[in-house]
């Protein structure tokens, strides 16, 4: 039950509101309120469509709300910063690159002196498990490897918050599961501030604090749901009766409470 | 490099070479003394034209522009020029094209342009540039530039735009500079594209000073000796000076191919 009691505010969202502009303007978010405690666990789930990836990519800076306002440690979001890191839907890593040149990369934009650098990757690969693969491009790790070794050459700049935007969505479900924890234990060794955005509410369950559950099209917070559970999760907790609870309100968020 | 020589793809190049060879062997032994030896040229009747040279006069014209230094130099002069061409409409043609793909502005303004060009065969600039720069080095480097700049610019521009959206997004993530996102980033992203477009700037580059050469001949070149023997007219100098292009060309279309095949290293090693 550690790390629950809210501290203080690192993301603070305001009366966001974002339209697609085009052939039809879509509302993909509109009077979207909520914030992010200091070493907070949030997932968000939601319906295909719900303005998910809009709100995280709002709060990367990719994109800049038609209404409202994102405040980052008390500073407005206007464009992208390192302080705010951010894991994607698709393969990031450079495939041009070497495992070490990409954990290096954001502290080579830093300006950071070669030792420092070095430092640091060589300290990622041990924590993510692969060592030896430094001079390997991710053409030669697996999708689940390619994706850890992403998450680490965001941590390397040490953001005060990491957004995660599905990132094991492609992954399968055996591979999902082994990130997962391995996910956990970045989280317990590096004490970051998390925003998942998932469509697996399993997932949600097992990782977050706190999970969201954003409404249909326009997109705002339909319900909240407080995760109790101790940690770490194992596998069988999904079986318990606890988790069928907080699943079964999750359910109820999303509108599927009936069908079960 | 090596195993790439012995590959079962150059194995069959090689007998597909060969046999042509052989066979032109074979029919320029056959024709000899049955073809007609008189031709006309426009007003001149000209008597004793080996039309298909055999092997043994090839070898001896071969020796002959050798030992005189003829063929040496006028390579020499030709592949410089090439490169000297190969180089400015690169540096220039690359630059832009890059800039237009990062740069909306820039593609806006330079796509009309690159759209004319790009159905414009270079050699049609010969007589303005000719007026331009002169008759000497400058007008045949500047062609050559032209043809290669244009073939330069559009692969880099494609180069640029081919980089998938998440890699930018990933770059402006992890707050990076954009000197080190054209260093890290566009450059190494863009570059198998760019180099794949050497090859065929390469090509064309060659098209490009053999035909300017002919059209204007002046110092001793390649280009040069098939237009003085051509006139003349000598057939065995003709093939032999063909046969010196065409193993420039493939020699530099190698050097490419393997400089291509550095760039794009990543790409083959693959998680099994």
């Amino acid at each position: 039950m550690h790390r629950t009691q809210p501290r203080k505010v690192r993301l603070q969202v305001d009366d966001v509101a974002f339209m697609y502009e085009g052939g039809t303007r879509t509302h993909a978010l509109d009077g979207l309120s909520l914030a992010v405690h200091d070493n907070e666990f949030l997932a968000i789930v939601g319906p295909v469509g719900c303005g998910k990836t809009t709100f995280l990519r709002i709060v990367a800076g990719f994109l800049t709300p038609a209404r409202g306002t994102v405040l980052c440690d008390g500073r407005p979001v206007r464009a992208p910063g390192a302080e705010r890191g951010y894991v994607f839907q698709e393969d990031a890593v450079f495939p041009w690159m070497t495992v070490q040149d990409n954990l290096e990369f954001g502290l080579r934009a830093k300006g950071a002196a070669p030792a420092e650098r070095h430092a640091v990757a060589a300290e990622l690969i041990r924590l993510i498990g692969l060592r030896g693969y430094e001079r390997a491009y991710p053409g030669e790790l697996s999708a689940g490897m390619s994706k850890m070794v992403e998450v680490a050459r965001v941590l390397a700049t040490d953001p005060a918050i990491l957004l995660m935007d599905e990132p094991f969505g492609s992954l399968d479900a055996q591979t999902r599961g082994q990130m997962q924890d391995e996910l956990y234990r970045l989280w317990e060794k590096r004490l970051k501030t998390v925003v998942l955005v998932t469509h697996d509410v399993e997932e949600a369950i097992c990782l977050a604090d706190r999970v969201i559950v954003f409404s249909r099209r326009p997109g705002r917070v339909k319900a909240e749901v407080t995760v109790g559970l101790p940690r770490p999760r194992p596998l069988e907790l999904r079986l318990s009766p606890e988790f069928s609870a907080i699943k079964r309100q999750i359910w109820a968020g999303l509108g599927l409470a009936e069908m079960s | 490099m090596v195993t790439a020589l012995c590959s079962v793809r150059v194995r069959r190049g090689l007998v597909g070479l060969l046999a042509l060879l052989a066979l032109y062997g074979l029919a320029a032994h056959i024709a000899s003394g049955r073809l007609p030896t008189r031709v006309s040229l426009a007003v001149h009747e000209i008597e004793g034209v080996e039309l298909l040279p055999t092997y043994s006069s090839l070898v001896e014209e071969g020796v002959f522009l050798v030992q005189a230094g003829i063929l040496l130099q006028g390579a020499a002069v030709s592949t410089g020029r090439v490169l000297a061409g190969l180089l400015l409409g690169s540096v220039v043609g690359i630059a832009l094209g890059l800039a237009m793909g990062w740069t909306a502005g820039f593609e806006y303004a330079l796509d009309p342009w690159v759209v004319l060009l790009r159905f414009t065969p270079a050699l049609a600039l010969l007589p303005l540039y000719v007026l331009w720069l002169g008759l000497g080095e400058a007008a045949k480097i500047g062609l050559i530039a032209t043809a290669v700049a244009v073939v330069m610019l559009q692969g880099a521009y494609q180069g640029v735009r081919g980089i998938p959206r998440v890699y930018w997004d990933a770059a402006a993530a992890l707050a990076a500079p954009r000197s080190l996102v054209l260093r890290r980033i566009v450059l190494p992203a863009a570059l198998p594209q760019i180099l794949a477009s050497l090859r065929i700037a390469i090509a064309l580059g060659w098209v490009t000073v053999i035909a300017a050469e002919l059209i204007k001949p002046s110092m001793p070149s390649l280009g040069y000796l098939l237009a003085l023997a051509g006139a003349y007219p000598r057939v065995p100098t003709i093939v032999i000076a063909l046969a010196a292009i065409a193993l420039l060309v493939l020699v530099s279309d190698g050097l490419t191919l393997a400089a291509y095949r550095w760039a794009t290293r990543w790409m083959r090693r693959r998680y099994a």
